[in-house]
């Protein structure tokens, strides 16, 4: 076991950041341990009204003059950010690992993923112009222009705590908006980390503002009067009260990323190694805690006789199950290490239930995640075991339900076009992936899919900064997606203007 | 370790150590044979530079959206492991052997890493390549020193 070096040695006592400054909070605290030692890391306040009015305060004050900094001169705190991210580039996914319990190489990618927001978000002098045309009518021009609108809150949810937010911030931040970020009350450390980095980069006092806590903060947040718009990523329950009770009462714009149960289609003539290697990835990185996890996958008997058709099903299944009984579960910092625990023992608990649950209505279980063996000597309260169901069929809960833990339920489909029918009787629609050589089947597939993010032999289908994150059906509620044009789109008004000279 | 399901970190840390120890190796004999001092110093400030830059490839090329920690199927880095360490008497024919094995092995490491990352990632794979390449010149240099030496002998 080689664990690397924890970059917290001692319980941090973490602040909320308002108008620039740390600020102690009235409310309660809570205690952040590290899942995979259980060891407490960290305490947090459970932030009250109080605190939510005074950072929106502090935003809106800062606006009128972040918003008059000219669009390069905002950038430029980009920048230096961006250089800072780089240069705590280890520091920052080691923290990833010990608050959220990811693997090394897992915080690694979502810290270079968050970066990337940042690098996009300094292109926006470019990004941000407007249009015109001369002559519309006699003597008569027409031009429009992007205006940002004030204050934003960013609510984050727990699976990325170090990426998900830098969807929305730096481009919010860049286009002269001034913001408030919530990070998950389970795992704020790296919203602290990047808001101290961001004060260092030379960002003004209330252009960026940090308010930890629970429900009285997002209700706070949705219902401020002086908040113009949400960027909320979490469950689809809650998001659907964000975007209709919450913000639908207020008039506030929003972009509410919710929960998703992805499947990833086998066809027959798929490169196999390379379709298992992906898979592992897909389903059970980040421990399943994905809106990108596959969850479910369809072995497609397209073009092949039933006995062709049972070989090539216990192929990929036989496959799948023997690859998945070789990732090694410990701390996340052990680099010899596949897969960490679940966030917390409630989260573990779920996940449990569902096994069992799909045990009761007659999946059969291949690979049973509840009894792990961990690397090194580790509490095993929140570890869960990659799970492999056979027999899975629509109507059972494992298969319809977003369970976000590592189980996987492997189903069948005679057809490409079944297979397809199946992915439309779920309620979401956030992503789904085949794997196939054949162009058409591909072709098919991406035209006809009701999903958001659609991967081609990639397991898991994430955007790039530049592309917007979609999300269909239950998966995403709102207008504009977070990331690239459509960012930009979300966080400036348009304005147009019709003027003639006489 | 089960040494069929590598991850990238592993990789990425057995590169800091090969690359550490390198470096430590070449400064040490750069200390004991004067005449060779420029080479050896040379090599010690090329496997800094390899380290830097094979972690700099590493952290800009990882992201989430990867399949990175499954990269390494079937390496055994048990195969990799190598002793540098000099005996105080060791002489200088002998020290060039330690180093010729250092750097064949080393090259071998590179050269597999590489061709086990060739799928799923895109720089990665150059980036080791590279410095596979260097080594492969580092052993002709110390094949060449070694002639030299067994000449004047």
């Amino acid at each position: 076991m080689a664990v690397l070096e924890e970059p917290i040695k001692e319980v941090l006592n973490i602040k909320n950041f308002i108008d620039g400054e740390w600020a102690e909070s009235e409310g309660q605290i809570k205690d952040i341990a590290n899942p995979a030692t259980g060891k407490v890391i960290a305490r947090v306040p459970i932030s009250t009204q109080d605190d939510i009015d005074a950072a929106v305060a502090s935003a809106q004050e800062a606006f009128p003059d972040w918003r008059r900094t000219p669009p390069l001169a905002r950038v430029r705190c980009l920048f230096r950010l961006k250089d800072l991210l780089e240069e705590n580039f280890e520091e920052l996914s080691r923290i990833q690992t010990m608050e959220h319990g990811k693997t090394i190489d897992e915080s690694r990618g979502e810290t270079r993923r968050g970066i990337e927001m940042v690098e996009v978000a300094t292109g926006i002098p470019s990004l941000m112009m407007g249009s015109n045309l001369e002559d519309i009518a006699s003597g008569i021009d027409e031009y429009l222009i992007r205006q940002p609108l004030g204050v934003f809150g960013i609510i984050g949810p727990f699976n990325f705590p170090f990426m998900v937010p830098l969807w929305f911030a730096p481009f919010a931040v860049a286009t002269g908006n001034c913001i408030v970020v919530k990070p998950s009350s389970e795992d704020p450390i790296s919203q602290v980390k990047i808001a101290e980095l961001a004060e260092e980069a030379g960002i003004p006092p209330g252009v960026w503002n940090v308010v930890h806590g629970g429900r009285t903060v997002v209700s706070g947040m949705l219902n401020h009067p002086h908040i113009e718009g949400i960027c909320f990523v979490g469950s689809t329950p809650v998001g659907r009260d964000v975007i209709y009770k919450g913000c639908g009462d207020t008039g506030k714009r929003v972009i509410v990323m919710c929960g998703a149960k992805n499947f990833a289609l086998v066809m027959p003539d798929a490169d196999l190694n390379r379709t298992i290697a992906a898979c592992m990835t897909s389903f059970y990185g980040n421990t399943g805690q994905r809106c990108l996890a596959n969850a479910n996958l369809v072995v497609v008997g397209e073009g092949l006789s039933q006995e062709e058709y049972d070989a090539f099903y216990a192929t990929v299944v036989d496959a799948f199950v023997s690859a998945a009984s070789r990732i090694r579960i410990g701390y996340g910092l052990d680099d010899t290490v596949h897969m960490g625990p679940l966030r917390d023992a409630q989260k573990k608990e779920k996940v449990v239930k569902y096994i069992e649950k799909g045990i009761e209505q007659g999946a059969t279980l291949r690979l049973d995640g509840r009894n792990v063996d961990l690397v090194g000597d580790l509490p095993d309260t929140c570890f869960v075991g990659p799970t492999v169901f056979e027999d899975v069929t629509l109507d059972m809960a494992i298969a319809r339900e977003e369970i976000f833990g590592p189980v996987a339920n492997m189903m069948k489909a005679s057809s490409l076009d079944e297979a397809i029918a199946m992915i439309h009787r779920i309620p979401f629609g956030n992503a789904a992936s085949i794997f196939t050589a054949s162009g058409k089947w591909a072709r098919q597939f991406q035209y006809d899919v009701e999903c958001g993010n659609i991967g081609i032999n990639v397991g898991i289908a994430a955007p790039m900064a530049f592309f917007p994150f979609s999300g269909m059906k239950d998966s995403f509620f709102g207008t504009l997606h977070g990331q690239g044009q459509e960012a930009i789109r979300f966080f400036t008004e348009s304005k147009v203007v019709i003027q003639r000279w006489f | 370790m089960d040494s069929l399901n590598v991850t990238a970190s592993a990789i990425i840390s057995f590169t800091e150590k090969l690359e550490d120890r390198s470096s430590a190796f070449y400064e040490e004999l750069a200390d004991r044979w004067v005449d060779s001092k420029e080479a050896f110093l040379a090599f010690a400030k090329e496997s800094k530079k390899n380290k830097t830059q094979v972690i700099r490839t590493y952290q800009e090329t990882i992201t989430d959206a990867l399949e990175a920690c499954f990269s390494f199927e079937g390496l055994d880095l048990r195969d990799y492991e190598i002793e540098t360490a000099l005996a105080k008497d060791a002489s200088y024919v002998e020290a060039l052997g330690i180093a010729l094995e250092l750097e064949e092995t080393a090259c071998a490491f590179y050269l597999d890493v590489a061709d086990r990352s060739e799928s799923l990632l895109a720089t990665i794979p150059r980036a080791f390549r590279r410095v596979a390449k260097k080594r492969g010149k580092h052993k002709l240099e110390l094949q060449s020193l070694r002639d030299k030496a067994a000449a004047g002998s």
